[in-house]
């Protein structure tokens, strides 16, 4: 399946969707599938990108604060087996008062560090995740901050220690 | 026994010279040209551009405003020579030093113009002024 049949399928099951194509020529010329679509439909949509290739490589989820939403890029690599594989990135958002999302461990198996990941640096919650514990964040690290929110609930400026340099500290100390 | 397959190997190699360099009993491995070792500084031609700040990925560099110079801990450095490349006056070079171990982090050999030299300069920078001012008064 190429670029524009896979565009056609993924609009005709899910016409809400929002698609787009982008082309880039460096390094190497390259299709990219970006699809936009709502938390409410979100779980069908990976179940249907896996139905179109059962073999589908699942890279990462890219999660991010834009303001008062998060937002979750989950990039996949379809069709790889027939050769110049198909590049999708498909997001999806939710609201930070309620920043809840279906897990998509139970169609991609591998999606489950990274939805970890995820809870544990911004603060996205997966619904039925089958194993929330922490991952990268040591066990002492206070509950409730997560490291990449750029709002209040992300690191407290005296978290952050800088180990000085000598000009400075003598510099201080005059 | 069944025959080791590394026996041959072994055994033509106990025959050898072995292919080691006694450091300190000899001189280092020789560097190659390009090499990235120790940071030079020269404070003469620095004009304060503050550009090496700037791309500094490592927190190495200071600006000193008083003198308009910049001032550095290479205890932090990388050697990505990033500075060395983006210095518009060539005030920094690579040199191919790079036995830099030491007890002290902040040892006087990993750092460039300090504290005592910036006052040193900052004093003759004011007699400067001063002398230029008494010149202009005679005018
Ligand atoms: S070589 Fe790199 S790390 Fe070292 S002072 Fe220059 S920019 Fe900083
Ligand atoms: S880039 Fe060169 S001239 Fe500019 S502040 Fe650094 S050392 Fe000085």
């Amino acid at each position: 399946m190429n670029v524009d049949e896979f565009v056609k399928a993924f609009g005709e099951r899910f016409p809400e969707a929002e698609i787009r194509v982008s082309e880039n020529k460096q390094p190497h010329p390259k299709r990219r599938v970006w699809v936009e679509i709502d938390r409410e439909k979100f779980h069908d949509a990976m179940k249907f990108v896996k139905e179109l290739d059962p073999k589908a490589q699942f890279s990462i989820i890219i999660g991010m604060d834009a303001g008062d939403r998060l937002l979750a890029k989950y990039h996949l690599e379809m069709f790889w087996e027939e050769g110049g594989s198909l590049s999708l990135v498909i997001g999806t958002s939710v609201p930070k008062d309620d920043p809840k999302l279906p897990t998509v461990t139970d169609i991609f198996p591998s999606a489950l560090p990274y939805e970890r990941e995820n809870q544990e640096f911004l603060g996205l919650f997966f619904e039925g995740i089958p194993d929330p514990r922490r991952l990268f964040l040591p066990d002492d690290f206070p509950e409730g901050i997560y490291p990449l929110r750029l709002d209040e609930t992300g690191i407290k400026p005296e978290m952050v220690k800088n180990a000085g340099h000598p000009y400075r500290m003598g510099g201080e100390k005059k | 026994m069944r025959i080791p397959p590394t026996l041959s190997a072994v055994l033509s190699n106990l025959f050898k010279k072995p292919a080691t360099n006694p450091f300190p009993a000899s001189d280092p491995v020789p560097t190659p040209e390009g090499f990235r070792g120790k940071l030079n500084y020269d404070v003469e031609k620095c004009v304060g551009c503050r550009l090496c700040v700037m791309v500094c990925p490592a927190g190495v560099i200071e600006y000193v405003p008083e003198v308009r110079k910049v001032t550095f801990w290479l205890g932090r450095c990388v050697f990505c020579q990033q500075c060395v490349d983006v210095c518009p006056v060539k005030a920094l070079e690579m040199s191919d030093e790079f036995l830099l171990a030491t007890d002290d982090k902040y040892n006087d050999n990993l750092r460039w113009f300090k504290e005592d030299e910036i006052e040193e300069l900052k004093k003759k920078l004011e007699e400067q002024k001063k002398a230029k001012g008494a010149e202009s008064q005679k005018k």
